[in-house]
């Protein structure tokens, strides 16, 4: 059934005439096919052995047995016991394991000021993310934003949407969308600055932490972050910041929940959460616009970006020339004329670089060797034999050859 | 001598043929009837010799590692303002010419490149990977160390989540490079990282990984363990060669059909534990703000997909004539598992058939797609619909507009459209209300 439907849909798509009318016929008449029950879902071609249909990306996992996995072999020998590298020491774990949790664990020791982090800001952040953290050099912006909240504590701004005419933009500030501020201090740490990450102290992380923090009005256990307040690791994981919530699906497990099991069952549910499509064949309808309802138009491209490098060119020609600098243009012509028969002796003619064999070419006088060169002499041609070759780079490349085969 | 006689007599030839054919012409044109071959102008291609066909080519190993012809130059990745900070090219990317691609793997050259603090050059004798917390044995590997457990290799595509970011709210790249470019796809070899947890043993209450990167950004992306046992791997070699510095040479984490952003570069370090890091990658940014005002956060797999490579506004139809039978082929791709097949629409998506998978087709790798057209000279909406066997459709604008809006940055994977005119040209256009 599905196949002699199958057959029909091939033989119908070959011919164009009917393409563009759109009266192709689809399986069981209904104008959707079901992803699953597709006849090509049928073919051996693309359709693996499947393990876990429910994995944690939403996605399908793929059986690996008898040496199988998918259209892939692989060695199915034991491979427990193999065993290469050394333990890690103390000491070397302490130096690399210095990220910090939501909870402040990791946190290391030190203290900084928010009048320290202003002078800090000032003097190395800046020049790329604006004053107080503000933006506006085409770097992001780290601080404002309006953090007020709706019924459901949602930050109102970050509802923006900008479609159906509506322009503003929903800000993605520290203040309205960072979940946790032990980010900042991470992040700050090993990124920042960004032509000389890892520069900063920690009690100097702390004071930029505490300066940015403060612009956006964050209070820690009530209290306002005044010039004078000086945050630490037990300060700094103390602060709430106003999106602690506004991420999902839960990855800390809340209410005893099991982390693992919320995002399963968020990409589980696919159309719902993340958006997906049908498989409509015929006669398909795709309503939307505000009310949900407005046929869909054709919209073109507003601003068409040109500011592309290299620019758009699909031309197979010859590359703008670029002087070779490591090679001069004598040597470059001597590789494409002439080495062939000089790189050895073996062709009869003087080698470049054997001293000796030049040293009896020369006594001929430079002039003379020159203009045999030019008009050909024994077995050399004249020329080399490329005739493309001017005199003058003839002269040219057998100055280059005799100082190439001089003592130096 | 003999050759250049060759040569001018064969040029000779063809000017004779030129009167002839000239006498030819006026005849038939008296007589009204044309015949078509004799109106050809004969090809200098073919009546001269050629430059490379009388002269000695180059040395057979002229250049030690081999590049692509020089006329091949404008078959590059490329880059904008647009694509970076400021204009600043260390915290930028580049764009995959996929215009120019054949097949499913992309050369390592062409890959399209993401750097938040610049191309690290690693040495790889100064580096080490650590791997510890939530395990009983922590170990340090050297490269050379790594490289002793047994390799697999897998063709896998590699795509930004942020392929496509710049069109939610309408097209904005008149280019398939630009539109689309933010992806690859390669062999890559390396080690599952299963295998080497076997021998550390993973404790019952890990639950999350920590990669973190030794660049300058210090790139740190939180994996959850079901993923890391199931095929997450340490990549060493893509398309059989070592990593690019700009591909996180010596090792980067692949964490195949995610994002390409939780595919560390340039590893470092990989800790074990029992809550998830909340690094700034996976919180101020990577984040997909819905229309709700609440973010998805750890946003793994990049949702089915595909597009129409040719014909493409790089490659357009401007050459056919109305008759010519020409192949519409494409890509399809999905991290959710394997491509079943790709629905083609000519009007826009009020309509659909079939299109034909070929080549390889793998798990979270590219996937070929081809269909047969007579040209017909008429305008055209061209729309290519995957799906996969995770039972995913390709969405319309409007379908994922509906669920998340228009400000999410992150994993757009609607269907897209090219205008076809009449004169065969290839614009950027989306079908959305």
């Amino acid at each position: 059934m599905f196949k002699l439907d199958h057959k029909f849909i091939l033989i119908g798509a070959s011919a164009t005439a009917i393409l563009l009318t759109g009266c192709l016929s689809s399986p069981s008449n209904a104008n959707e096919v079901s992803a699953v029950v597709s006849p090509s879902s049928n073919a051996a071609v693309g359709h693996y052995a499947i393990k876990n249909k429910t994995a944690i990306d939403g996605g399908v996992t793929y059986e690996r047995a008898n040496g199988v996995e998918t259209a892939y072999r692989y060695n199915e020998q034991n491979t427990k016991g193999v065993s290469f590298g050394r333990v890690a020491t103390a000491n070397e774990i302490k130096a690399w394991d210095i990220d910090a949790l939501p909870d402040g664990t990791g946190l290391p020791e030190g203290e900084g000021s928010v009048e320290e982090g202003d002078e800090l800001y000032e003097a190395q952040c800046a020049s790329c993310h604006g004053d107080f953290g503000s933006g506006g050099n085409g770097y992001p912006q780290l601080t404002g934003g309006n953090q007020e909240k709706d019924e459901n504590g949602v930050v109102k701004t970050l509802k923006n949407q900008r479609v159906y005419g509506s322009t503003d933009a929903p800000k993605r500030t520290i203040g309205t969308y960072w979940p946790v501020a032990t980010t900042l201090f991470t992040y700050i740490r090993d990124a920042m600055p960004y032509a000389t990450p890892k520069s900063l102290t920690n009690s100097e992380t702390y004071a930029i932490v505490a300066y940015l923090l403060a612009q956006d009005g964050i209070k820690i256990d009530g209290v306002e972050m005044d010039d004078e307040f000086v945050l630490n690791a037990e300060k700094l994981s103390k602060v709430v910041l106003a999106n602690r919530n506004g991420f999902y699906p839960d990855i800390d497990g809340k209410n005893g929940t099991d982390a693992t099991e919320n995002v399963r069952a968020f990409f589980a549910d696919r159309a719902a959460n993340i958006g997906s499509g049908t498989r409509c064949m015929t006669d398909c309808k795709d309503p939307g616009g505000i009310d949900g309802k407005t046929e869909a138009s054709v919209v073109k491209i507003g601003y068409e970006m040109s500011d592309v490098s290299p620019a758009y060119s699909t031309v197979r020609d010859l590359p703008p020339e670029v002087e070779d600098k490591s090679i001069s243009k004598a040597e470059k012509m001597y590789n494409d004329s002439c080495k062939l028969c000089h790189a050895t002796d073996q062709m009869g003619a003087p080698a470049v670089g054997d001293i000796a064999a030049w040293r009896d070419v020369m006594v001929k006088g430079q002039e003379k060797v020159i203009y045999n060169s030019i008009n050909g002499m024994g077995g050399m041609p004249a020329k080399g034999g490329n005739p493309d070759l001017l005199p003058s780079d003839v002269k040219l490349i057998v100055e280059w050859m005799i100082d190439s085969s001089k003592e130096h | 001598m003999n050759k250049e006689f060759e040569t001018e007599e064969l040029a000779s030839v063809s000017r004779r043929n030129f009167f002839k054919r000239t006498a030819t012409v006026s005849a038939a044109a008296a007589a009204t009837i044309i015949a078509p071959a004799t109106l050809l102008a004969d090809d200098e291609n073919i009546m001269h010799h050629t430059k490379w066909g009388t002269s000695l080519g180059k040395e057979c190993n002229y250049n030690p590692y081999g590049l692509p012809s020089k006329y091949e130059h404008n078959v590059v990745r490329r880059t904008s303002p647009l694509m970076s900070s400021a204009g600043d090219m260390h915290a930028a990317i580049s764009m995959t010419p996929l215009h120019e691609l054949n097949g499913i793997i992309t050369p390592n050259g062409l890959h399209f490149t993401r750097t938040h603090n610049g191309v690290a050059e690693v040495d790889p004798n100064k580096f080490r990977l650590m791997i510890h917390g939530l395990v009983e044995k922590t170990i340090v590997l050297t490269l050379d160390q790594l490289k002793r457990y047994p390799s697999e290799s897998r063709v896998l595509f590699l795509e930004c989540p942020s392929n496509g970011a710049a069109e939610w709210k309408g097209p904005q790249f008149g280019s398939l490079q630009f539109a689309r470019g933010m992806m690859a796809c390669t062999e890559w070899t390396g080690v599952r990282l299963s295998t080497i947890l076997d021998d550390l043993g993973l404790k019952p209450e890990a639950k999350w990984m920590l990669a973190e990167g030794s660049d300058g950004s210090e790139m740190s992306r939180t994996l959850p363990i079901e993923k890391v046992l199931d095929d997450c791997m340490l990549v060493y070699a893509q398309n059989g060669e070592a990593l690019r510095d700009e591909q996180g040479y010596p090792v980067r984490l692949m964490a195949p059909g995610w994002e390409a952003n939780l595919c560390v570069k340039w590893l470092k370090r990989l800790e074990f534990g029992d809550k998830p890091w909340y690094a700034k990658e996976e919180t101020s940014k990577y984040t997909a703000l819905t229309a709700s005002g609440l973010a998805i956060q750890h946003f793994y797999a990049l949702e089915t997909n595909s597009i129409i490579t040719s014909p493409c506004p790089e490659k357009p139809w401007t050459d056919l004539k109305v008759g010519d039978l020409v192949e519409i082929e494409g890509l399809a791709w999905s991290g959710h598992g394997t491509i079943r097949g790709v629905d083609i629409s000519f009007d826009g998506g009020k309509n659909f058939v079939e299109a034909h998978l070929k080549g390889l087709v793998l798990p979270k790798a590219w996937t070929r797609f081809s269909y047969m057209y007579k040209y017909e000279g008429k305008p055209l909406l061209l729309q290519s619909r995957s799906y996969d066997d995770s039972d995913n459709v390709q969405p319309t604008v409007n379908q994922e507009k509906k669920v998340v809006g228009v400000e999410g940055v992150y994993h757009r994977n609607a269907i897209h459209t090219w205008a076809v005119d009449a004169k065969g040209e290839v614009t950027n256009v989306q079908v959305r209300s």
